[in-house]
């Protein structure tokens, strides 16, 4: 009987039934893969379901950007609910005035309580607050970071020269801010 | 020869009424959602500041009081949790029954203030005023009076 020539000598032979060769058992797997049911899943109902709602979430989007909070603790308003502690030095606010220009949006000015000059723009309001916080690189500086900062919008500002001045006074890291009543 | 081989090549299809079902129900959810979101924020043009030191909110319970703007600085109404309030002394006083109400059934709730950035100041400071006295009329800690401005990021 004629050896097989593709199968080395000392080489281990795959196990197969009694009497089948390799070369039969390939046929036969072959065979039979050709009679197997073929498993089919149908993937247009759901290509169908997917695409109307990604068409749904596109049309309902509202791409906004990212809206955040400034946290503003509210002034008691009733005379006579704040306690008072007696021996407490009154602390003079320092006070900011904004005005928005009536004639067109990006006009405004800004005064300050005190003997100060008025900044020209929000970045100099926050520079002067910045520089004048007492703080370990500016010990000699004027004010506490606790220091009461009243923000002072006219009847007319508009809410966002109201908000630069706030946020101006929030950057240079002041806590105690407040919004005074329009005048 | 098997049984099997009698009857044919099996069938195996999926049964896509479960899914049909579930896509249904997200898409109702989905609507509902979408709305409650749009009674709650009023598309407003917010303030967005230079180099903002603002934060994101967190996940405490909140209500949102809009300023519903009109052209010229003034406004519509205010709206608190979809309904309207006028801009009046009668609707500022409602609204902060409604507030000081919200703040008794639940003390540790949070306002968000969102007011248009070209809205006038004399419209946006009642609504301060409105919160801070419903927190009195609730006998809430007054120390927790507090307002969320909203502002929006633009960096």
């Amino acid at each position: 009987m004629p050896s097989d020539p593709s199968s080395a000598p000392n080489q281990p032979q795959p196990t197969f039934a009694a009497g089948e060769t390799l070369i039969e058992h390939t046929r036969l797997r072959q065979r039979r893969g050709r009679d197997r049911p073929r498993i089919g899943l149908n993937l247009v109902a759901m290509i169908d379901v997917v695409f109307l709602l990604l068409m749904y979430f596109l049309t309902v989007t509202d791409f906004k950007l990212g809206e955040e909070i400034y946290r503003l603790d509210l002034p008691q308003r009733q005379p006579g609910a704040q306690v008072l502690d007696p021996f407490e030095l009154d602390e003079e606010p320092l006070r900011i005035t904004v005005r928005s220009s009536q004639i067109g949006d990006d006009g405004y000015s800004i005064e300050l309580s005190g003997p100060y000059r008025p900044p020209a723009t929000f970045e100099d309001l926050f520079h002067f607050l910045d520089e004048r916080r007492i703080s370990a690189h500016a010990p000699g500086g004027l004010f506490a970071s606790d220091h009461p900062i009243i923000v002072e919008p006219m009847r007319t500002t508009r809410w966002e020269h109201a908000m630069e001045a706030f946020n101006a006074a929030a950057r240079a890291r002041y806590t105690n801010l407040t919004f005074a009543k329009p005048r | 020869m098997s049984i099997a081989c009698k009857r044919g090549p099996a069938q195996i299809e999926a049964n896509l009424t479960p899914m049909i079902d579930v896509t249904f129900l997200l898409i109702v959810f989905f609507v509902l959602v979408s709305q409650i979101v749009e009674l709650e924020n009023v598309d407003l043009q917010l303030p967005a500041p230079t180099d903002p030191m603002s934060e994101l909110a967190g996940d405490e319970q909140r209500v949102v009081v809009n300023v519903v703007p009109r052209p010229g600085g003034d406004i519509l109404e205010y709206r608190l949790g979809g309904q309207s309030y006028a801009a009046d002394r009668h609707g500022i006083a409602a609204m902060t029954a409604r507030l000081a109400s919200m703040y008794r059934n639940n003390p540790g709730l949070s306002v968000n203030l969102r007011a248009d950035a070209s809205t006038h100041y004399r419209w946006v400071e009642p609504v301060m005023q409105a919160v801070s006295t419903a927190a009195l009329q609730s006998g809430r800690e007054m120390a927790a009076a507090r307002v969320n401005l909203v502002v929006v990021r633009e960096d």
